[in-house]
């Protein structure tokens, strides 16, 4: 029933002229479990014959990104006077030609071409190139050892004496990644989006670099990284809703934490001068593209400093992590050239907003109404919504709406924006000299916010 | 030797008696030595006290002008509720708009250890008076000779002396009394002046400048703080009075930089792996359960990270590592807490071979790197015995599990562990043996015990124990060449497990046999039983390359290398029990949890914490006898209760264990009656823990904190609301901390 089903259904995909590699796709997921049980045979197969098709180890001598380094100045059609070589790696393309195979092997620093010939193998173990035909599927993963040679073509290869099948894989890899059809999928398995999508692990290399690079400076002025307890009595230092879990032994609840920051302060108080926690913050709140209940975040907290000085490390950092990733403070993103280079412009909320619409909201000495007339008309010459000029209370209100209606999305260099008002920054320590202000600032980059931070009360 | 009336020994020794001639224990000797040293410094104060009022007396004879204070006021009989009160009034008048009170920022010019570094080789007499330095710290000292005010500042480990004269400080001599007047004990204070040295050589800053910047409202502990609940529950206070803490914390920072640097350069891979979980597999272990309010879901936290982490290298990563938090719903003792740090690395194409050789490596050189030396002392029997020592010497032996039990036994094992013959054979080892073993009596368990008990006793210096039975390890590979058993190894130092690793087992149809053999013991009642992971086995069936995978507690080897013993000492925030319960439980429960390791010390501990627990319940009485009486009198009880501390509101969580229960020690209508159904219960919990969280963390801020300390950097702030209500703390942040 199944099989007449599955036939129908690909007669009528032959129908509708798709092209046949298209039918030949949908083939080969509607026949996925099959194929399956085919490798599982061959891997049953192999085990007959002696073979284990789950190795205990090998030893590998190179990457292949070692080897295309090393042999870089190789020219085409030669081979290296070289001790033999061991890669490992995953098949990605395997193509048979007479007497030779071509079998493309990828491991964690890139990929390389095995170059393999019937004789040379079969010169090790009898049969061994016809079987390799039979058994050897893409998605498998392999060891091999060997001299290395630029085949005509230009590519490096190794020339395999022997080639073994250290993993059989039972589940064929995806023909091709369907990016953002298949989210769900690339989230769920996000191995098989790690294997087959291009550019996956490096994000989670300049992630990974991104922390050691933090780490590294962080260190280097003297902070200690500290580990304070994900489990608290209960949650404090920001306002979310919180994950709530039940100790047993203890008969007690526990609340998942919502920020690191309670505990680092009392460190402070407890004479470590300068600490900082990389750490997994847990919000019970709604999943969308930049939230997720766990994240990770970086807070530190630093002894006699002030929000200056926080400024300079942030620039600091945010230049390191940028060397560390990419080499250079200079970046593109999206279409957007950046500096990322120390130092940033670093300018007042009411000077953004004098630059960005022409209005100085203070000459207007506390009279909201005449200061909301002078902002909206301001705001609508320049045909920009809006927004909350309107209902704006205060007159910091008024210079918040104000910014994020005519400012915000102009900040594309990184631009500190300092000294918030007081109505809008209930947490934040008062101004030292500027009444109605507090001494607070935020890191716009790309038009968006990156950084942020408020000295304590 | 009799010590009848008599002055004591500075030496216990086996032959001294005491009055009635009997012989006197040791621990004896310590309580009275402390009692005598104790007498002693009550009576030199006493005199020094006198000393001082006779001085003052006789200064206000002379004139009266301004009097300069020492730390008389900061005597040891002064009742510390008192205390707290006199400087909350006397910071008063400086907080607010406008106010000297807490300053935004002190310019240091160098941290007080680089002072030191820079000027400990000056000469006794000697001052630098054309170079000007800014340094800040906290009081731990106070002393007055004349019109000369000299302070103690300590941070990070370093000590310098301030040395303040009104004539330097530009300050008449009214102004000048009235700013050190009001400095204690436990400030925090900026100092700007020259370097230099006394007459009796001690390093110091000649003020010109000085400038109190937090305020420590509380009465510091003058000695050591040794009350381990206190200790671990106001760690900060802790950090402040006992100097080791910070030593410890500041190697374990330095051993787990340092897996993390070994790794890297071994190109590993560092990743984050997901807390929360549908299924919390990768280990043994009771789980903890949370839930989601807008998915609606069940969640688990993750208990190991092992089967991402295999995902990962499934995913081509061949190498990658992660040191992380795991959690397990178990009990709480010596060498347990319900969160962990553990280090897991998975490598490919590498077996259980290659890292017994990089463990050696690693640890070896961490140790080397840490302590000097190979060799490290520990006091593995408590701090009143001797300490052993554990030589990291690398190669360390290995030892087959199976075949080394038979050899320490003096049989021959049976060949095949899976058979009844051979479980009825290790029962009857373990009878013979007085090994206790409870039901259920399964081979594995009995394994267990046997090789507790007479291989893993001898592991004092590092040893592998390698090559387990297959059925103590379902995620491991089977050996190659010896039937029945795996390759797996375990690392054991100071007869303690430390790491944990195995070539893994890769072969999808296995890995799903052994899940499904973990969940048929799970639905017969095995609740510790590996939750089954059908994903995993998926990810198995795209192919895991031959990896070995290896997991170490970072907790405990920061024990062996700071020399403790209790898993609380190397936690900077342990978990607790909820502090009421505590003066009911502690002594059974835990010694009840902690089994044969109990030691006498910890019954002290614990009896001292009970005696901690009564005293402030006493000061709960007077105080809400203060309470009631204003109430009476028509005030608001909220004025009252905001100088209350937070035992103020102790209120017993559970109301499980009624027997354990205090009555309700607040009035009604501030959540002090208990609810009894579950769901009222757990909101009231949760509304009484806010409210302690609460207090709490007012009573560390009043314990004073150093100013300008900036918000966190954090990611997350991206998209906060910039205009977010205020939080908690905030409100409370201004009731205390401005």
């Amino acid at each position: 029933m199944q099989t007449s089903w599955r036939t129908a259904h690909r007669t009528i995909c032959g129908a509708v002229s798709a092209p046949a590699k298209k039918a030949e796709e949908l083939s080969s997921t509607s026949t996925e479990s099959d194929m399956r049980e085919l490798r599982k045979q061959k891997a049953a197969d192999l085990r007959a014959a002696g073979k284990d098709p789950y190795a205990y180890s090998f030893s590998r001598t190179h990457f292949a990104a070692d080897l295309h380094k090393q042999f870089e100045e190789l020219p085409a059609g030669q081979a290296a006077e070289t001790d033999p070589v061991s890669v490992a790696g995953r098949v990605r393309a395997r193509r048979v030609l007479g007497k030779l195979a071509f079998i493309s092997i990828e491991d964690d620093s890139g990929s390389i071409q095995l170059y393999v010939d019937k004789k040379a193998l079969d010169g090790q173990e009898e049969n061994a190139f016809k079987n390799m035909k039979v058994v050897l599927d893409m998605g498998d993963i392999v060891g091999a050892t060997g001299g290395i040679r630029r085949t005509d073509k230009g590519e490096l290869s190794v020339t395999a004496n022997s080639l073994q099948i250290l993993t059989k894989s039972l589940r064929p890899l995806p023909e091709k990644w369907h990016g953002l059809s298949d989210l769900e999928k690339r989230y769920r398995q996000r191995y098989v989006d790690m294997i087959v999508t291009e550019g996956v692990r490096d994000t989670l290399r300049a992630r990974s670099t991104v922390c050691s690079a933090m780490r590294r400076l962080l260190e280097s002025r003297g902070f200690l990284e500290v580990e304070t307890p994900v489990l608290e009595a209960t949650a404090g230092g920001a306002d979310a809703r919180p994950f709530v879990t039940y100790h047993n032994a203890l008969s007690r609840s526990f609340t998942l934490r919502i920020a690191t920051e309670l505990h680092l302060k009392r460190m402070v108080v407890g004479g470590f001068e300068r600490v900082f926690e990389i750490g997994r913050i847990f919000r019970n709140e709604g999943v969308s593209t930049r939230h997720n209940p766990e994240f990770t975040s970086v807070e530190l907290y630093q002894a006699y400093a002030d929000y200056h000085d926080m400024m300079n490390l942030t620039e600091e950092l945010i230049e390191a992590c940028s060397m560390a990733v990419l080499g250079t403070g200079d970046i593109t993103y999206q279409e957007d050239s950046l500096s990322l280079k120390a130092p940033f412009r670093r300018a007042t909320m009411h000077e953004l907003v004098q630059e960005a619409t022409g209005v100085d909201l203070d000459s207007f000495y506390g009279d909201v109404e005449a200061a909301r007339g002078a902002a909206r008309e301001a705001i609508q010459k320049l045909d920009l919504p809006v927004g909350e000029i309107n209902d704006a209370p205060t007159l910091g209100h008024l210079l918040n709406a104000c910014f994020e209606a005519a400012v915000e999305a102009t900040l594309i260099q990184p631009t500190f924006v300092m000294d918030y008002p007081i109505e809008i920054s209930p947490l934040a320590k008062k101004h030292r000299s500027r009444p109605g202000l507090v001494e607070r600032f935020e890191l716009f980059i790309a038009g968006v916010l990156l950084w942020y931070l408020q000295p304590q009360l | 030797m009799a010590v009848n009336g008599g002055a004591l020994p500075a030496q216990w020794s086996e032959d001294l008696l005491d009055e009635q001639g009997q012989k006197l224990s040791k621990s004896e000797f310590k309580r009275r030595q402390k009692a005598e040293q104790k007498a002693k410094e009550q009576a030199e104060k006493k005199a020094l006290q006198a000393a001082a009022a006779k001085e003052k007396q006789a200064s206000g004879a002379q004139s009266s002008g301004p009097v300069l204070e020492g730390d008389e006021a900061d005597a040891d009989d002064l009742d510390p509720n008192l205390y707290y009160e006199r400087r909350v009034k006397a910071v008063a008048p400086l907080r607010g708009d406008g106010g000297a009170a807490y300053p935004h920022k002190f310019q240091i010019s160098a941290r007080i250890p680089e002072f030191v570094a820079q000027y400990s080789s000056l000469e006794a007499g000697a001052q630098v008076d054309d170079v000007t330095v800014s340094l800040a710290g906290r009081i731990y000292g106070k002393r007055r000779q004349g019109k000369l005010i000299f302070y103690d500042l300590k941070a990070e480990g370093a000590k310098v002396q301030i040395m303040a004269n009104s004539n330097n400080s530009g300050l008449s001599l009214d102004d000048f009394a009235h700013l050190h007047n009001g400095c204690k004990r436990g400030d925090i204070v900026g100092v700007t002046g020259f370097p230099g040295k006394s007459k009796m050589g001690e390093l110091s800053v000649f003020a010109t400048k000085f400038t109190v910047l937090s305020y420590c409202l509380h009465m510091l502990p003058k000695r050591r703080l040794e009350n381990q609940e206190t200790r671990y529950r106001q760690r900060y206070l802790d950090g402040i009075v006992n100097p080791f803490v910070q030593e410890i914390f500041a190697t374990r920072s330095a051993i787990i930089d340092y897996v993390r640097r070994f790794l890297i350069d071994r190109h590993f891979l560092e990743v984050e792996t997901p807390m929360m979980n549908m299924i919390p597999g990768g280990a043994t272990a009771k789980p903890f359960i949370t839930h989601h309010n807008d998915l609606d879901m069940q969640l688990y936290l993750r208990v190991a990270p092992e089967l991402f982490l295999k995902m990962c290298v499934v995913g081509g990563l061949d190498r990658v590592f992660e040191i992380g938090r795991q959690f397990r719903n178990e009990g709480i003792d010596l060498t347990h807490n319900p969160e962990f740090t553990t280090c897991e690395f998975y490598q490919a194409y590498a077996d259980y071979n290659d890292l017994m050789d990089m463990t050696e490596d690693m640890v070896s050189g961490l140790v080397k790197a840490v302590k000097g030396s190979f060799k490290v002392s520990y006091h593995a029997n408590g701090p009143s015995e001797p300490p052993v020592e554990i030589d990291f010497t690398p190669p360390w032996p290995r030892i087959p599990m199976v075949e080394g039990l038979g050899k320490a036994l003096g049989v021959s094992m049976p060949e095949d562990l899976e058979t009844e013959e051979a479980r009825q054979f290790l029962l009857q080892q373990c009878k013979e043996r007085k090994v206790e073993c409870g039901a259920p009596q399964t081979t594995a368990r009995l394994l267990d015990k046997l090789v507790g008990e007479f291989l893993e006793e001898g592991c004092m210096n590092p040893t592998f124990i390698c090559d387990h039975p297959k059925l103590m390890s379902p995620l491991a590979k089977w050996h190659r060449s010896k039937p029945g058993m795996t390759e797996r190894f375990e690392l054991f130092v100071n007869k303690r497990e430390v790491a944990n690793a195995y070539t893994e087992l890769n072969d999808p149809v296995t890995q799903s046999e052994r899940f499904a053999q973990q969940a048929k013991d799970k639905a017969q009642g095995d609740d510790e039983a590996m939750f089954v992971d059908e994903g995993f086995v998926t990810s198995l069936e795209y192919g895991l390359p031959p990896t070995a995978g290896w997991g170490m507690g970072m907790d405990r080897l920061t024990m062996l290398l700071t020399d403790t013993n209790n898993i609380k000492e190397v936690l900077l925030f342990p978990a607790m029990k909820p502090e009421d319960q505590n003066l009911h439980k502690t002594a059974t429960s835990e010694q009840q949890q902690q089994g044969t390791n109990t030691t006498e010390t910890d019954v002290a501990n614990q009896l001292a914490a009970c005696e901690a627990g009564i005293n402030e319940l006493q000061s709960d009485r007077e105080r809400l006898q203060k309470l009631l009486a204003s109430v009476q009198q028509g005030k608001p009880p909220d004025a009252v209760q905001s100088t209350a501390r937070s035992s103020a509101v102790h209120s017993p969580p559970t109301a499980k264990a009624p027997s354990s229960s205090r009555p309700p020690l607040l009035p009604p209508g501030r959540g002090g009656t208990v609810d009894s159904s579950p769901e009222g219960r757990t909101v009231h919990l949760l509304a009484l823990w806010r409210q302690k969280a609460t207090e709490a963390a007012a009573a560390d801020l009043a314990n004073g904190f150093a100013p300008g300390v900036p918000r966190p950097n954090s990611a997350r702030s991206v998209s906060l609301p910039r205009n977010a209500s205020l939080p908690r703390n905030a409100s409370l942040s201004m009731e205390y901390g401005r």
